[in-house]
């Protein structure tokens, strides 16, 4: 029973990476990417209808880590301190300029907004790095550091080239001048949860002595599991309703 | 203010934002449900437009309750790593119920309804609305769940120094969770209902040429917080016999909790007693009496303010607990939490979460003034290829 918990938890976290990682990644090369206000537009457009299926793999990790690990979830969450509360206000500041960019017209304020997106995810790769960083050294030291920022360029790098694969796949030909298969783009997912899987690896025996007792874990199952193929075919829906073979649709105007 | 203080300001500030937008939430999302099902059944334009316009309403809305709703869930561990170490093997197990079994679903079903428009088979598309719904109000479950378990820790034992799980029966069928969940319901009903007739009034107050969608609306909106009102006020008071065997003395003396309740109970009741003897029996006609539109939208916003009084109520009425008479919320703050900590943040959260919970009324309140032609959700395509239509409309 905690192998299979600690196998959800991984589960989340690789998954939270492979796809969030590149909406994070799209938000960073906005700028690069989006010369002109048709042109991000589309971009935004073409990340849009996966961005609230990709981030509530995060919500479901906290709320794991809470069930499964509450004897560190304070720990870790408390040691992180000051790199969770960039997190979140990182998250917070991407997501208002999602919900918000179109609420309204005028250049400055989708300009506002799409800055938002930029600054938001680059916060969001860059805390994500140092936590990563800080979580390996065993939260002794201090949770920002010189390391800790190299591994924030590191994640943030490998995520842009996973937002990028995203869109040569997804707008094949356009923004990025690229075509890109659904391989590649696996291979980028793969790229950008690696740091993390890593980790994760490193860090399973000491997670596995770490689970909630026995009686816990059972009744999580029972309350949960019988979800899972909802939510697995929720997410499988969503790939196959806004997945590139839909171009047709395109010229429906987002809501983000 | 000591560290305690403002680690207890920065959960109070940010879980009554949180709850402003979630009460509202749970209000529209059955009302858009039925408004799509009737649409997908009748297939008449009129359903359409009333689930698009104030669809669009509730996700804007719904935006701040997902951001507000991520601070909510990572502050336990920052600053009340306490609870989590005594009791988190079983306030954790709602808290990860909600987010796998409920919120994950939500939030995926979501995205396939705001994005599906055009795109999903038209029952698919109703039935990603209700999925929806169904996982807000199974949200609201565990949440009020794992709060009741902090009114009357119901279903453990303490073994060890910590607490253990030993009846999770009793944590569902909690005497503080069975009243307080429909009151909860009840109140977002209330405010949802409430919402439509103030927007419906402002419309009709400024002589809109949509009258027939509004002046359905009104009416609508009046009966919807009838029914939210009486569960509210009716599981309201059926509470107090509850807080009386477990949490005698909640309300007493003149602190937040007493004053808190006590306003909470006069809008209540003046309300309720609004809708009973006025605004329900003239149902019928409210909608062209112009002379009464000014009071509908002056009174939209009091159930956010009754819903939040009621919350100050029980949480500051559990006062000094975080858990009742198991464990303090001094006990239950992070060890080696400081000051200059709970100060950056509760400046970060509060700040941005403030200014953009402020833009969002604002955009929800241009929605509503540019009424249903205006709605962007769930536009069509434009007719005409992109360049005619773009030279046109010069």
């Amino acid at each position: 029973m905690d192998i299979l918990w600690l196998g959800v938890f991984a589960l989340l976290l690789i998954g939270y990476f492979a796809l969030e990682g590149f909406d994070i990644g799209v938000g960073m090369l906005l700028p690069v990417l989006g010369r002109t206000r048709k042109d991000r537009d589309g971009i935004v457009a073409a990340m849009a209808p996966f961005v609230l299926a990709n981030e509530v793999w995060l919500v479901a990790v906290a709320g794991v880590l809470f069930g499964v690990f509450p004897s560190i979830e304070g720990d870790v969450l408390f040691g992180l301190y000051p790199l969770v509360v960039s997190l979140l206000v990182s998250w917070i500041v991407r997501d208002a300029g999602l919900w918000f960019r179109r609420r309204a017209d005028g250049s400055a304020w989708r300009a506002t907004w799409d800055w938002a997106i930029v600054v938001g995810s680059y916060g969001l790769a860059l805390s994500w790095g140092m936590a990563l960083v800080a979580v390996a050294g065993g939260l002794t030291g201090s949770a920002i550091s010189l390391p800790g920022l190299a591994g924030g360029l590191v994640v943030a790098a490998l995520l842009a080239f996973h937002g990028w694969t995203f869109l040569a796949w997804r707008l094949a030909g356009q923004v990025t001048r690229a075509r890109r298969t659904g391989r590649a783009f696996l291979l980028s997912a793969c790229a950008a949860a690696a740091p993390v899987t890593v980790l994760l690896a490193v860090l399973a025996p000491w997670l596995l002595d770490r689970t909630a007792p026995a009686g816990t874990l059972s009744v999580l199952s029972v309350m949960i599991l019988p979800f899972a193929p909802v939510m697995v075919g929720g997410q499988v829906w969503v790939w196959r309703t806004f997945g590139p073979g839909r171009a047709a649709f395109d010229r429906v105007p987002s809501f983000f | 203010m000591d560290v305690l203080d403002l680690a207890r300001t920065q959960f109070a500030v940010t879980g009554s934002l949180h709850f402003l937008f979630v009460v509202l939430t749970l209000g529209l999302a059955p009302l858009i449900a039925i408004m799509h099902t009737r649409y997908a059944v009748t297939g008449r334009p009129v359903h359409e437009r009333a689930t698009r316009f104030w669809g669009q309403i509730y996700v804007i809305n719904y935006a701040l309750g997902i951001l507000t709703g991520l601070v909510m869930e990572f502050q336990f561990g920052m600053n009340w790593s306490g609870l989590s170490h005594y009791a988190g093997d079983i306030f954790g197990a709602p808290l990860a119920i909600e987010t796998l079994g409920a919120f994950f679903l939500e939030s995926t079903f979501l995205g396939l309804w705001i994005f599906g428009w055009h795109r999903l088979p038209k029952w698919l598309h109703v039935a990603c609305i209700w999925v929806v719904t169904l996982t807000a109000y199974v949200s609201a479950f565990w949440i009020m769940a794992a709060n009741s378990f902090l009114q009357n820790p119901a279903g453990a034992v303490e073994r060890d120094g910590h607490l253990v799980l030993t009846d999770f029966g009793a944590l569902l069928t909690n005497p503080t969770l069975t009243m307080a969940l429909p009151h909860v319901l009840g109140a977002g009903l209330w405010t949802g209902g409430f919402v439509m007739m103030g927007a419906s009034a402002y419309q009709l107050f400024r002589r809109t040429a949509e009258k027939e969608f509004f002046t359905s609306s009104l009416r609508t909106g009046v009966i919807t917080s009838m029914i939210g009102s009486l569960i509210t006020v009716g599981f309201g008071f059926a509470q107090f016999s509850v807080i009386g065997d477990v949490q005698p003395g909640k309300f007493d003396g003149g602190g937040l909790a007493g004053v808190g309740l006590g306003f909470m109970i006069l809008i209540g009741e003046l309300l309720n007693i609004l809708l009973v003897l006025v605004l329900v029996p003239t149902v019928y006609w409210l909608p062209r009496w112009r002379r009464m539109h000014p009071l509908l939208m002056a009174i939209t916003p009091l159930p956010f303010v009754a819903a939040i009084l009621g919350w100050l109520a029980r949480e500051s009425g559990r006062q000094p607990w975080m858990i009742n008479g198991k464990l303090t919320v001094a006990d239950a703050m992070s060890p080696g939490l400081t000051s200059g900590m709970v100060t950056v943040s509760l400046i970060a959260f509060g700040g941005v979460l403030a200014l953009l919970a402020v833009i969002d009324y604002v955009l929800i309140a241009r929605t509503v003034r540019r009424g249903p032609a205006a709605v962007t959700l769930g536009a069509d395509a434009p007719a005409d290829p992109p360049e005619r239509a773009h030279a046109l409309s010069h």
